[in-house]
């Protein structure tokens, strides 16, 4: 029986090049494709796939997201995290998501059939980045961090993170509430219950929360990076 | 019509992605691969593509820089720019940097046959997201 994989990515043509990457692979196939996190959850939920690949940078709904949705819904399910960045915060977000893997995109064409051959043999995958930074916190703390610890930032729920990336990226409350079939009303609760627990005065405010966190990327023209760094770009 | 296309982009999974889109048009071949600008410089030389699609943000050289100096060296080596970038300020600087044509990353799959095509015929194609339909102009 053939191993069936989910892709989510918000580029197609990055779809294309992971989709000619795993199904080179004998007993692998690609069963469905998501452009974006909640069409990612939708189709994971009708295609029950043995494994979802989803990128961090998703709009709607971002990856980190899109994975805390899938564990929710069913805690079986095998998620691997690509991301154009290791920082420290986008790995712990991963590991407490639930990922059992994760994978530069820089790195996809090495890595991600060994991540995906890893799940298949219920292990799991992570970049050397990641295993450095798990072993310090248990060198430091005498323990891995765990998806149990409490998180240091206020905790939104998911719905409250839905609801602050879609206002991130620029829609208005009758968006938003059109995009998660709610009331404009229950939006703006929503959307006021943010800005209090995050101690926030402005949308200004709440997308520089959002950058920080990781729950919207940001694009950076080629000037003010620095060589060797380097988006999916 | 045969086209002979250099893919320039230092992500291989999107080199894999833009090569199998591209290599379905038959008489188009890809003909190398650069994964920075110095090295789209090399191949541009030796491997006397028509196109190269050129990514913006690579290391060691940029897209930008990498097609001013091709433009000096190669004049009848075509450029396309495939980019994150979905600016008209950046559009406008990688056209005065002499591209040929500009098609934003996320919308590749649905511009980038129609902009190899105009840009090899040495015609202009540039597609923003907010654009609803490419502009082509001779």
């Amino acid at each position: 029986m053939k191993l069936r994989i989910l892709l989510a990515d918000d580029h197609e043509i990055i779809r294309r090049g992971l989709c000619a990457l795993l199904q080179k692979h004998e007993g692998w196939e690609v069963c469905g494709e998501a452009s974006d996190g909640r069409e990612a959850v939708e189709k994971a939920k009708q295609l029950n796939p043995d494994v979802v690949i989803v990128d961090v940078g998703m709009p709607h709904l971002n990856g980190l997201d899109t994975t805390r949705q899938l564990l929710h819904h069913d805690p079986n399910f095998k998620v691997i995290v690509l991301t154009i960045t290791d920082s420290d915060q986008v790995i712990r977000e991963a590991l407490d998501a639930g990922a059992r893997g994760f994978v530069l995109k820089s790195d996809a064409a090495r890595d991600l059939v060994a991540a995906v051959e890893a799940l298949q043999s219920k292990r799991m995958f992570f970049t050397p980045r990641v295993n450095d930074l798990v072993l310090a916190g248990f060198l430091e703390k005498g323990h891995v961090p765990s998806r149990n610890e409490p998180p240091s930032l206020p905790t939104l729920t998911a719905r409250e993170r839905e609801v602050t990336q879609l206002l991130a990226e620029g829609k208005s409350s009758k968006e938003v509430a059109s995009l998660l079939n709610l009331s404009t009303k229950t939006v703006e609760t929503h959307r006021s219950n943010i800005m209090r627990k995050l101690s926030l005065h402005s949308i200004r405010d709440l997308v520089v929360y959002a950058i920080k966190n990781n729950i919207i990327q940001l694009e950076m023209p080629p000037h003010i990076k620095s060589a060797g760094e380097s988006t999916i770009a | 019509m045969t086209i002979r296309i250099l893919l320039v982009d230092d992500h291989p999974i999107v080199r894999q992605g833009l090569r199998t889109l591209l290599e379905g048009r038959p008489g188009w071949e890809v003909v190398g691969e650069a994964s920075d600008g110095l090295e789209a410089l090399d191949k541009a030389a030796s491997l006397n593509p028509d196109v190269m699609v050129l990514d913006v943000t690579m290391p060691r050289m940029n897209g930008l820089e990498a097609c001013r100096l091709i433009r000096k060296r190669t004049p009848g080596l075509e450029i396309l720019f495939v980019t994150q970038h979905d600016s008209p300020q950046m559009m406008r600087e990688a056209m005065e940097a002499g591209g040929r044509g500009y098609v934003v990353k996320s919308n590749a799959a649905r511009d980038l046959l129609a902009a190899v095509e105009a840009v090899s015929q040495h015609r202009v194609f540039t597609a923003l997201t907010r654009n609803v339909s490419p502009v082509e102009a001779r």
